[in-house]
């Protein structure tokens, strides 16, 4: 998945020709809308592509044919396929992704509640990215080409090559069932529920436990999120590291660093005080890029853990070849992803003039 | 091929040798695990384990000098299909990037050199691909398709296309106006010669970079859908399936899972090593690091 | 850092918007004892006590109740909300005493009517394994402790009554005028038995949760769970490693090695019980190369059941023939493995090197056990020249290639696991080997005029002489297994479950797969 790390940063190179702010701004959204239309149409064609057939599991295992004849009628599934794209925008538009077949659920509640445990999971993960990736890669650029940026570079690569759902189950043995420091799965400990019941505002737990001031079911909520979150860190971490230090090699062979040097100022110094500014910039930018990538990434992780988010959602979907869920979790990332895209690109716009021209 | 590299670019390769070891150990690991899949039949310990071969009697024996990486649930020597799993992995590596990188480069050619709406409608669905991230789109994909090995790699490819299209667009893009091109089509060449002959050998260094940049991440993304049941199928010997079969007893026999997941972890790791050490070494705008 | 924050505040914004914004509380309203059982899969798909026919048997247990239930191990009929029955010398009425202590949970009391109105609303839906009731002609309530049956032809009512799908008797009024589905829906319960629903979140970890349901007649001690939880486990090693922690109390389902490792576990116990479930390869004795009946023969003398149990490590039992013991009619009906006259039979079928025979097979996709028989049988029939192609699917595209109109569609082996709704073997026979027009669940597609007639007498047989019925069944057996070659029984499932010492009083029941009856367990 190198190609995350590469690759964002070479598109936005690529883009931006025009001048004008409001011209760009337009523009860029525009964009943003043919992208999200395909991204719609793609997802429709992979949703009556999959194999599940949604009248079978609706009308029942013993189902007669006239009960499945009766079913297809009701699910519009032999109507002609302009007409079904037409039913799944319209449906879209009312913030219908239809039911799980595995939950018998409306997707959209069921999203509603495993987006909030994956944002939990990872965006904790994405904090510990930036706060080990940060300083190794300031480490690395520091110490460049010896010893410790030697390791740093290794480091980084092991943990952006590593396999996640083989680390999760090497953490989950050792540290948990082996040393016992960490719980073995879940999100806190249930039997917290009786005695100290939590209220529920957003289905972030360990949030809505910090604002009620719910402390057990904080501490158990975190002590839960440790080995999850470390395993899902591995790859931003990496990416991190590695950005951070390519970005402040790269700027420490600006001028205004020679300048800086023949001033007296130490080595470390300049590059905390003068290069790591304008060098993390675009790493910064490239962190709601991975993300995108890392949530998907939860896929492979969060059944090891009984994690209740999007990614134990997805694997189950797979398994009972949910077909609305998973185009919905499909649909609903893609967006996520175009969103953050876009979010980044418009602020660094209105930010950062010169990105405005090529 | 090596026409395209410039001289310079040798000289830094040999230095990049000389001087880099990661990236040289990296280089012999890789060696290693390619030389481990193609003569895995002759070297492997039970070369028949790799394929149909069953020995329900010998089950879930852990690691001894008969089997140094102890045997699966139906008794099958896990060093012989760890390397019968180097030669799925790269495979499905080569195949993914050929195909994804010739559809790219002639479709991102084709978009840079004409410009206009060609262009336009070319890299807008570059555009609808790339608003997926790599796993998930590969994902959705390979629901749909039987599993399987082929399924794996053109769910893969799907998704990987799009990157070498963009590459290839900008890299035409910027010769398209330069003066041996206009005289190219002053002389009254067809479109088809103009792409095939200038444009195309042009914008293949930037492409090889990526490649092998890239092949680490296929191997992850392949052995992630066997993992979760989408790729390869028994008998086939893949290094994710095999993950995912000793999942559940990982507890109780650690060598199932183990060894093939260090094997993904190598490769991965070594073909991004290398494909870094390249960069570095034939990407002009970091000739100065 | 200012793009971060708007991002963040995006994502939260999201969030937000895409969750409830009230808040709610997440707490169970009875604490003190709970039951916690790791399941491995979602527990409740439908609610409706008529249709439910899934994974949702191990809650609807604990809150619904039928007229009577199945004893595997004493092999018996025994009384639940009817007391006694009796049938009539033809087999075709049966009358039911029911008890006169029982209160649904909606509070209304249970009699004669809503037993025969909840059965007639089952029928009626006509969904889950409401076909069970088919021989039922009319229901009588003479007065208000009696149900009378009258049968279209006979069958033996009191252990259709027992089945853990669609026998529940609930409260057709529950939902007033309202509708009765819709009502269900709403996650609510409307049974007799001694739980009822507490709290339900599809798709959260702790799926579902039950409290007692205080007016239950069997009455209640301090030594029972008031409370039953739900915790969806799929993971075995994470079920394991929590039932080792005391998080749960019950895990259903254990791999051989982990179960033996728990067998020595202080301070856990453990079950282990021949089930009635049993894995088939059905071939294909209609079209195709298996048509002819020595590829059959060579395919069973190549299978080895054996060699299968012995690296499912103890997780699987042998099974002799297609009835599970336990059962009426169980005996041996099996082929022993012979690869030399197997290779007879190809090379006598017309199959050598040169034309080497090729086969194709279906399973359960994601099933590890399937997974390893085929794998082995592939490998038997590569060692006999024959090439095997072994498709795993998903069971609705699997039983559609089944069941294509075109025979050249169909597999030649057909995977899957069979087990009765309630403990009778003629399921096993009625659904899986009469002939029929259009394939449904028979995917051997066999038409043997003697199976059809056995099949046709067998239920009046097992009903007015069941000494005679299991000879037939045994016969049934043979002839199907050995003289038409349609199938091989592979092997049957071994239930290893492991729990938390701190109860006593567990019987794993195989009539009611996977099912806790909570309330029978005294906590020490």
């Amino acid at each position: 998945m190198t190609t995350a790390t590469a690759h964002p940063v070479a598109v936005r190179r690529t883009r931006r020709r025009s001048p004008g702010l409001g011209r760009v701004l337009l523009r860029r959204l525009a964009h943003a809308a043919v992208v999200v239309a395909g991204v719609v149409c793609l997802t429709f064609v992979i949703a009556r592509q999959l194999p599940g057939d949604e009248a079978v599991t609706a009308a029942g295992a013993r189902a007669t044919p006239e009960q499945l004849a009766a079913a297809r009628e009701r699910l519009g599934l032999d109507d002609p396929l302009p007409l079904q794209l037409w039913h799944y925008v319209s449906g879209l538009a009312r913030g219908d992704l239809g039911t799980s077949l595995h939950t018998r659920q409306p997707v959209v509640s069921d999203l509603g509640r495993a987006l909030p445990a994956s944002l939990e999971l990872v965006g904790s993960a994405m904090v510990l990215a930036v706060l080990i990736g940060l300083p190794l890669g300031v480490i690395a650029a520091r110490f460049a080409r010896r010893r410790t940026d030697l390791a740093v570079r290794t480091g980084s690569m092991l943990l952006v090559s590593v396999p996640v759902f083989w680390l999760a189950l090497a953490v989950q043995l050792l540290l948990s069932t082996k040393l016992g420091w960490f719980p073995v799965a879940g999100e806190y400990d249930r039997v917290l529920d009786s005695t100290s019941p939590l209220t529920v505002y957003t289905n972030i737990t360990a949030f809505d436990a910090l604002i009620t001031g719910n402390w057990p079911i904080l501490l158990s909520t975190l002590h839960h999120l440790v080995l999850p979150a470390l395993v899902v860190a591995a790859y931003p971490t990496g990416v991190v590291a590695q950005m951070t230090r390519a970005a402040l090699i790269e700027e420490s062979q600006q001028d205004h660093v020679r300048m800086e040097r023949a001033l007296g100022f130490r080595p470390l110094e300049i590059l905390l005080r003068f290069s790591l500014r304008p060098a993390i910039s675009p790493v910064l930018t490239l962190l709601a890029l991975i993300f995108a990538y890392t949530l998907v990434n939860s896929v492979l992780v969060e059944a090891i853990f009984n994690w209740p988010g999007i990614g134990t959602y997805t694997a189950d979907a797979i398994r009972s070849v949910d077909t609305p869920a998973i185009a919905g979790v499909t649909l609903v990332i893609a967006l996520v992803y175009v969103t953050a895209n876009l979010a980044v690109d418009l602020t660094q716009i209105a930010i950062d003039p010169r990105t405005r021209k090529s | 091929m090596s026409t395209t590299l410039p001289i310079p670019a040798r000289r830094r390769l040999r230095r990049l040798a000389g001087q880099d070891l990661p990236t040289l150990l990296a280089a012999v690991a890789l060696l290693i695990v390619v030389a481990a899949a193609l003569l895995a039949p002759l070297v492997a310990p039970y070369p028949a384990d790799g394929t149909t071969a069953t020995h329900p009697a010998a089950s879930l024996l852990g690691p001894s000098g008969a089997h140094w990486m102890g045997t699966d649930a139906v008794g099958r020597d896990i060093l012989t299909r760890v390397m019968y799993g180097a030669r799925t992995s790269l495979f499905i590596a080569a195949a993914v990037l050929v195909l994804s990188s010739t559809v790219g480069v002639l479709l991102g050619c084709v978009a840079g050199y004409s410009g206009g709406w060609v262009s336009d409608v070319i890299m807008r669905v570059t555009d609808v691909f790339l608003a997926f991230p790599a796993l998930l789109l590969s994902l959705a994909l390979a629901v749909i398709l039987r599993p399987g090995v082929g399924t794996a790699i053109i769910a893969i490819a799907a998704t990987w296309w799009p990157w070498y299209a963009r590459l290839a667009c900008s890299a035409a893009s910027t010769i398209r106006h330069r003066a041996y091109i206009d005289s190219a089509r002053c002389l009254g060449l067809p479109r088809w010669r103009i792409v095939a002959e200038h444009v195309l050998p042009n914008s293949l260094t930037p492409v090889i970079v990526q490649l092998s940049l890239d092949a680490g991440g296929v191997i992850l993304t392949a052995a992630a859908l066997s993992y979760l049941g989408l790729g390869a199928v028994e008998p086939t010997s893949e290094w994710g399936l095999m993950v995912q079969q000793g999942q559940s007893s990982f507890t109780t026999e650690w060598w199932i899972v183990t060894f093939p997941g260090l094997a993904i972890l190598l490769t991965a790791f070594s073909f991004n090593m290398l494909g870094e050490g390249l960069r570095q070494a034939l990407d002009p705008r970091k000739v100065a690091r | 850092m200012k793009r971060m924050w708007t991002l963040l505040a995006g994502v939260l914004a999201t969030t937000l918007a895409l969750t409830a914004c009230a808040g709610t509380t997440r707490a169970p309203s009875s604490a003190g004892s709970t039951f916690t059982y790791a399941f491995h899969l979602n527990v409740v798909t439908e609610w409706d006590p008529a249709v439910s026919y899934s994974n949702e048997s191990i809650a609807m247990a604990n809150l619904y109740e039928s007229l009577t239930r199945y004893d595997a191990a004493a092999k018996k009929v025994e009384p639940l909300l009817a007391t006694s029955w009796t049938k009539s010398a033809d087999g075709r009425r049966w009358t039911f005493t029911l008890r006169d202590d029982v209160t649904f949970h909606t509070g209304r009391k249970l009699d004669s009517t809503a037993v025969k109105e909840s059965i007639e609303r089952t029928k009626k839906l006509a969904g889950g394994a409401a076909y069970i009731w088919d021989p039922v002609s009319s229901i009588e309530t003479p007065d208000p402790t009696t149900v009378v049956f009258d049968l279209a032809y006979p069958v033996a009512l009191d252990l259709v009554a027992s089945s853990g799908y669609g026998a529940y008797v609930y409260d057709t009024q529950a939902a007033g005028t309202g509708d009765l589905a819709a009502w269900f829906k709403k996650a609510k319960d409307a049974g007799t038995g001694p739980y009822t629903v507490d709290t339900w979140t599809a798709g959260a970890e702790t799926e579902l949760r039950l409290k007692a349901y205080d007016d239950y007649w069997g009455g209640w001690t301090d030594q029972q769970y008031r409370a039953v939880e739900f915790r969806v486990t799929p993971e075995v090693t994470t079920a394991w490693q929590l039932l080792q922690r005391d998080d749960v109390s019950f895990v259903d389902r254990l791999t051989p090695q982990i179960f033996e490792q728990a067998t020595t576990t202080k301070g856990v116990g453990t079950s282990e019980t021949s089930s009635f479930q049993n894995l088939l390869a059905l071939y294909n004795t209609a079209s195709g190369p298996m048509a002819d009946i020595r590829v059959r023969r060579a395919i069973q003398m190549l299978t080895d059941t054996k060699a299968i149990i012995s690296a499912l490590h103890g997780a699987a039992a042998p099974a002799d023939g297609l009835i599970p013991p336990g059962l009426i009619g169980e005996g041996d009906a099996s082929v022993k493995p012979d690869a030399t006259v197997a290779k007879k039979l190809l090379a006598d079928a017309g199959y050598d090197a040169g034309h080497p025979l090729r086969l194709s097979l279906t399973y359960a996709q994601g099933d590890k056990d399937q997974g390893l028989y085929v794998t082995l049988l592939g490998s038997a029939l590569k060692a006999a020249g024959v090439q095997l192609d072994a498709r795993p699917m998903q069971w609705d595209a699997q039983w559609t290639r089944g069941k294509s109109a075109d025979p050249s569609q169909r597999q030649d082996i057909f995977v899957m696991y069979w087990y009765p709704d309630y403990a009778d073997p003629l399921s096993w026979f009625a659904n899986l080997f009469k002939s029929a027009k259009d394939p449904y669940f028979n995917l051997a597609y066999l038409e043997d005029a003697s199976v059809d007639a056995s099949v046709a007498s067998l239920p009046k047989e097992t009903a007015i002489a069941p000494a005679q019925a299991a000879r037939s069944y045994l016969d049934l057996q043979r002839r199907i297994v050995v003289d038409d070659a349609a199938v091989t029984p592979l092997y049957l499932i071994k239930y290893q479950r492991a729990y938390s010492a701190d109860f006593t009083g567990y019987v794993d029941n195989p009539a009611y797969p996977n099912v806790v009856f909570v309330h029978d367990l005294r906590t020490k």
